[in-house]
Parts: C-alpha cells; sequence; structure tokens
C-alpha cells in the first residue's frame, strides 16, 4: 500500500498514444472479443496497459515502451486497472502485484472471469522472486513475469515478444474463423446431405441438405444418436466405419421420413480420423429421387424409341411387300394383256369355224373341248388382272394431310437424329376424297425417305399440300399421261428436299421397276414405281424434278372426285387411263 | 335393205380377220379391216362405216385417241364407235358391251354371239 501516491494515480489515469479508443455499442462489444475486434481493425498497434500504484515505475515503463509502435494506457491500481481494461479492451497488461487497493492476482482473477477481458495477456511485474508466486501468476492465466528492478530493455523485449505471440495467434484465429466460414459455406451450399457423428454416434453437425433429406429441423437431428437413426443398414454402415475406421458406401438406401414416405438414398460414409484416434463419422447421402425419374423417363423415351423404330421397320416391311406385289401384279397384267389378244382370236376363229363347217360328233366334242379350254384360259387371265388392279383399294373419305402427317410421324426420329428440319405446310383447305389412307401413307412414306436418304444429313424436308388451280408449267409428264389439264382444280402436294437433285440421266428412268440410285441394301428399287403405281390407282399423277434451287421436288396431283362405285365395277375414266398409260410405258 | 358397214382397227390382223369373217358370215355387214391406228380416219372417211370398233392399245396412235379425233372431225362425228380392247375386262363390263366414263367398251376375249348382239344393239338406236 502506497497511500502517499494516491493523487498522482488519479492524474495518471490518461490515454497516451493514439486518440481515444472509439466507443462501441454495448451490444457489439458484449459479443466482440477484444482480439476479434483487433483483428478485424488490422494494422492498428498493440494497446498495452500498465498498472502500477506508484508512478515512478509507471513512468519507468512507459519510458521504456514509449517511442515503440505501442498504444499506451496507464492504470495507478487494480480497480481502475479493471475499469480500463473493460473500457478500453487491451491486447496486453503489464500488471504490478503488490497494489494497496487490489492486488494484482486478484485482477487478473476478474479480468479472466469476464469474458469481455478474459483474452487480455497478462505479465505480472513484481519484486517477488518466489517461484511460488510466478506459478500462481501463471495458474491465473499470466503469459509472463517480469522481476523487479526490471530493465527497460528486457520489458520491452518480453512486450514485444507477447504482442508477437498475441499476433500470431490472433491470426491464427482468423484464419481458423475463416476456414470454418468456407467449410459452413460449403456444407450449405452441398445438394448432398452432410451428417458428423461423434465417435459415440451422437450427430454433431448437420447442413441444410440433411434437414431437408430427413424432413427435420437441425435441433431435432442434432439430438439423435446412431441407435435412432433407420433404415438399420444406415445404422450398420455408420458402425462399421466407426469401428473399422475406413469408407463404405450403399449403392441405394431406402430412408423413412417423417410423413411416412420413403427416399430412395444413396450413402458414403467415412471416416473423421484424428491423429491417432477415430474422432467419428461423416455421412454424405444424396437424394436419388431425381435421378430415378430421369431414369425412368429415359427408359420410357428409349421404349417408345425402340416402338417407333419397330414400327417403321414394319412399315418398311409393308412397302417392301407392295413393292413385290406390285412387280408380280405388273407382269401379270403385262402377261394378261399380251396373251388376251391371241385368246380373242382363237375364240372368234372357233366360233367362225362352228358357224361355217359341219362336224361330226368327234370333231363337234374337239370343238367343245377347245371351247373350254379356251374359257379356263380366260378365267385364269382374268384371274391375274384383278389381282393386279384396284381390287385391293380400301377407300374411305379422307384428306392427303392427315396420310402426310401419319407418315411423318413415323420418320421424325430418324429426321431429327439426321438433322433435317421439317416445314409443313398444310392448307386446311384441302377437301376429303376417297382414298385408301394406308397406300397413301406408303406413298408418302416412301418419299419422305427418299428425300432424307437425298440429304443424308442436315437440310430441310419441306411438305405443301393445297387445293388450287393447276398451273401449266406444273404438269409433268405422268400428269399428261394422267389426264390432267391446266387450271384443274386439283389437289396438290410438294415435298421439297434440300439434297444434291437428281442425275438428269436417271430423271426418266426413276419410276422404272428396279432402278434405284441408293447402296445396296438401302432400297429394292420398286419404291418409286409402287409409288407412281398407288397414285395412279387413285386417278392421280407423280412427277419427280429438280429444282432450281437445289434439291428434288416430287408433285403429286389428285383429283378432287373419285368415283368409288365405278372402280368396284366399272373403272373410271383416270382408272383407264392410268392403265393405258402403265401399259404403254411398259411397251416403250 | 343395204349392209351396214362396220371398221374395225386392231393392230392385230389375225384378230381384225376374225372379227370380220364372222360378221361377214351373217351376211348382214360389210365389214374393212385397218391394222394401223394412223390410218383409223382416212379409212373412216373412206368407208363411211355405221359402226367403228377400236382397239385402245396400239403401237402408233391409241385408239382413245382416235376417237378423239373422230368426235373432233365434223364429218365422222356422227359415226358410232365401240372399244373392243383388253384393257377392261369381263368382271367390269359384265356380258357385252358397257358403259364406261361415256364411252362403249367391249371386253376381249369376245364370243362371236356376244360380238353381233352387241353390234345389233349399237346399230339399232
Amino acid at each position: 500500500m502506497r497511500p502517499g501516491n494516491r493523487d498522482n494515480r488519479e492524474e495518471s489515469v490518461a490515454v497516451i498514444g493514439m486518440n481515444d479508443a472509439p466507443t462501441r455499442p454495448a451490444s457489439i462489444q458484449a459479443q466482440t472479443t477484444a482480439a476479434q475486434r483487433r483483428a478485424s481493425e488490422p494494422a492498428q498497434p498493440p494497446c498495452v496497459l500498465l498498472v502500477d500504484d506508484i508512478p515512478a515505475n509507471l513512468r519507468v515503463l512507459y519510458e521504456s515502451l514509449n517511442g515503440r509502435d505501442y498504444r499506451l494506457l496507464v492504470a495507478n491500481g487494480g480497480a481502475q486497472a479493471l475499469e480500463i481494461a473493460q473500457r478500453s479492451r487491451p491486447d496486453l497488461m503489464l500488471l504490478d502485484i503488490m497494489m494497496p487497493d487490489m492486488d494484482g492476482f486478484e485482477v487478473c482473477r476478474r479480468l479472466k472471469q469476464d469474458a469481455g477481458t478474459a483474452d487480455v495477456a497478462v505479465i505480472f511485474l513484481s519484486a517477488l522472486d518466489e517461484a511460488a508466486d510466478k506459478i500462481h501468476g501463471l495458474e491465473l492465466g499470466a503469459v509472463d513475469y517480469v522481476t523487479k528492478p526490471f530493465h527497460p530493455e528486457e520489458v520491452a523485449a518480453r512486450v514485444e515478444a507477447h504482442c508477437k505471440i498475441l499476433r500470431l495467434e490472433r491470426e491464427l484465429g482468423q484464419r481458423n474463423r475463416q476456414l470454418e466460414l468456407v467449410r459452413d459455406r460449403i456444407l450449405h451450399s452441398m445438394v448432398e446431405a452432410v451428417v458428423g457423428l461423434d465417435a459415440v454416434g451422437r450427430v454433431s453437425f448437420v447442413n441444410p441438405a440433411a434437414e431437408r433429406l430427413f424432413g427435420l429441423a437441425a435441433e431435432h437431428l442434432l439430438t439423435r444418436d446412431l441407435s435412432d437413426w433407420e433404415p438399420t443398414a444406415l445404422r450398420e454402415t455408420a458402425q462399421r466405419v466407426l469401428a473399422e475406421r475406413r469408407e463404405l458406401s450403399l449403392d441405394e438406401v431406402a430412408l423413412p421420413r417423417p410423413d411416412g414416405s420413403t427416399l430412395p438414398v444413396e450413402l458414403r460414409a467415412a471416416p473423421i480420423a484424428d491423429a491417432a484416434d477415430t474422432a467419428g463419422v461423416v455421412l454424405v447421402l444424396r437424394d436419388l429421387s431425381e435421378r430415378r425419374r430421369v431414369e425412368a423417363k429415359l427408359h420410357r423415351t428409349s421404349d417408345e424409341l425402340h416402338r417407333s423404330h419397330r414400327e417403321l421397320q414394319a412399315a418398311q416391311m409393308q412397302l417392301v411387300q407392295a413393292a413385290k406385289l406390285e412387280s408380280v401384279g405388273r407382269l401379270a397384267a403385262g402377261v394378261a394383256h399380251e396373251v388376251k389378244n391371241p385368246l380373242a382370236i382363237v375364240q372368234l376363229g372357233l366360233d367362225y369355224l362352228e358357224q361355217v363347217a359341219s362336224f361330226d360328233d368327234v370333231s363337234a366334242q374337239v370343238l367343245a373341248d377347245m371351247q373350254q379350254a379356251l374359257s379356263r384360259a380366260d378365267t385364269v387371265v382374268r384371274g391375274l388382272l384383278d389381282f393386279s388392279r384396284e381390287r385391293d383399294l380400301d377407300l374411305k373419305p379422307c384428306a392427303v394431310n392427315e396420310a402426310i402427317q401419319n407418315s411423318l410421324q413415323l420418320v421424325r426420329h430418324e429426321l431429327t437424329q439426321r438433322n433435317i428440319a421439317v416445314r409443313t405446310s398444310l392448307a386446311e383447305a384441302v377437301p376429303e376424297r376417297p382414298f385408301d389412307i394406308d397406300k397413301l401413307q406408303q406413298v408418302f412414306l416412301n418419299l419422305f425417305m427418299n428425300a432424307m436418304h437425298a440429304m443424308e444429313r442436315d437440310g430441310t424436308l419441306s411438305i405443301r399440300s393445297s387445293f388450287t388451280a393447276l398451273a401449266g408449267n406444273e404438269l409433268g409428264p405422268h400428269a399428261r399421261d394422267a389426264g390432267f389439264l391446266p387450271s384443274d382444280r386439283v389437289i396438290r402436294v410438294a415435298i421439297e428436299d434440300t439434297g444434291p437433285g437428281i442425275d438428269p440421266e436417271d430423271l426418266g428412268r426413276l419410276f422404272d421397276p428396279y432402278f434405284t440410285t441408293k447402296r445396296q441394301g438401302e432400297g429394292t428399287g420398286l419404291g418409286l414405281s409402287v409409288t407412281r403405281n398407288i397414285v395412279t390407282l387413285h386417278g392421280g399423277s407423280i412427277d419427280l424434278e429438280n429444282r432450281p434451287e437445289g434439291g428434288a421436288r416430287a408433285l403429286l396431283l389428285f383429283h378432287p372426285e373419285f368415283a368409288r362405285a365405278e372402280a368396284l365395277s366399272r373403272p373410271s375414266e383416270a382408272t383407264l387411263r392410268a392403265r393405258t398409260a402403265r401399259l404403254r410405258s411398259a411397251n416403250r | 335393205m343395204s349392209k351396214k358397214r362396220i371398221l374395225l382397227v386392231d393392230d392385230e390382223p389375225a384378230l381384225t380377220r376374225m372379227l370380220r369373217l364372222n360378221l361377214e358370215q351373217t351376211g348382214r355387214f360389210e365389214v374393212r379391216e385397218e391394222n394401223r391406228g394412223t390410218n383409223a380416219l382416212r379409212a373412216a372417211r373412206e368407208f363411211q362405216p355405221d359402226l367403228i370398233f377400236l382397239d385402245v392399245m396400239m403401237p402408233d396412235i391409241g385408239g382413245d385417241e382416235v376417237a378423239e379425233q373422230l368426235k373432233q372431225d365434223p364429218a365422222l362425228s356422227k359415226i358410232k364407235y365401240a372399244f373392243l380392247t383388253a384393257i377392261v375386262t369381263k368382271r367390269e363390263t359384265g356380258t357385252g358391251a358397257a358403259e364406261i366414263s361415256g364411252e362403249t367398251f367391249l371386253a376381249k376375249p369376245v364370243k362371236r354371239d356376244e360380238l353381233l348382239a352387241v353390234v345389233d344393239e349399237l346399230l339399232d338406236e
């Protein structure tokens, strides 16, 4: 106790060095320690509070440190030291032990009790050189001890050393907090649910994804321990990881949720290993339901693809079948026609002979047999012709647009794969008329596939239908043969591609049976011949030409009326024209 | 009563001959054969037939075209004609001649009785 110095004590309460410490709002002070504040304000010099009840000592201390990069505060007693410490949060305190109002040990004890000042580093100053005192001081949380009488250099060196330690500690702390922030941010933004378990299986941390996955708030999850975990597989995996200290995973677990549903979840569990022992397990759970949905969708899409592929194959088979029938029918029609004239000659010859000559019974029988044979031959020939003719058309009123769209559906996938764009302009005004829609679809399918094979990859397939007056320059050879005239009202379908077009040498032969420009295996060569035949049977025409801007164009024309009744029992004018056109082209 | 005149146009000479023989055999018809479609019009002008049988499929000019030319020619447009052809079948025509799209068709092969019945029918009108 040094009562003689009391007067000076008040005076020496001064802030020396920089300006007054900024006064922070109490709420923030209560939440932040001096170290945190300082850490967030780099470049501020360390603040050192010098505490001694003897002014002379204070002066020596002050002078030892003055001129160095410190902010210096002084207090002349324990109570004042605590007050300044609470207000100004010094980094370091040089604390005299023997003081009259409150000794240094008590000051230190109170400092350490108060969270706001607990991290102030204390260096005791005392004449006491007893080991017990030093130990007592260090036990109270002091960092060092300087014995009086002190050498200014020693004081400066120790303060310097401790400030350096403090700075490093603070930097370390700051780095740690940054790392924690980064870790929290990573955990927070992870799509996967992360659950940390400690060594005995208690939940130690969870991220928001885990709350969503389990359907439970963090505070509920954090009260759980391993025995609560469902399903069993999850629990057992975590236990095995703890016991075996190696990573384990489960491809799929059904995770029960509070609402009674289950989620398919993929689990990876890894040990959190401390240097020596296993400190816990981290569980990473991934919700598989979205992936399962996508997989299911992919399966469906793939099924659809397979189905449309099968449909296309079936349609192609039909085309091939139709092509075969067509070729047989064409042959039959040609043969039948050629045979009819000789039959007619023999028939009339026999009839004539029967009129002009008289026969005995045997000769009469010969004539009768010949007549019968003739009649049989005629029946066979008629059968061949009927087979090859329009008897097979299943006519119902429909619009070409419907057939176009149906056929397009069959090739749409392949068009997409080949990056071929489709432009359709199908006029609603196109009237219905009797068509065999299946056969008509074969026509369009055939033409679309030809266009697709011509373009191979990339390009545009455009399809336009209209009901319009026929322009004279649109009358191709087949259209003329089929009896179309300029300004006829016609159903017109134009199919255009952006391929290489048709070799002019081939233009005249395109519709010949077995003529093909495709690679072996890609076409039978009967496609266009069948196509024209079907169109012809419908009283229509089809002509192919090269477009001036490149690519090929197929132009189909149909009359808006088509008499089915006639087609069955009496052929229509168009049918007759078509027949003669066909026979003529066969004779050419 | 004078004999009715019938012109037969078909590229098959044996057929026109058989037709002619059967028709002439009745003693009621005068018949001329023409085996080239391109000569059909000239033959019609010279012969002035009451009836013409036309084949459709002929190598030089089709019977349908011959019929068109007949109709266009004022001197010949009154002459009756029928197509005797293999492009229609008996299933389509039935027995005898049939009206198809405004034209008369007779399917090959034709029997004598059938032929005579059709001729009578056509000349009767």
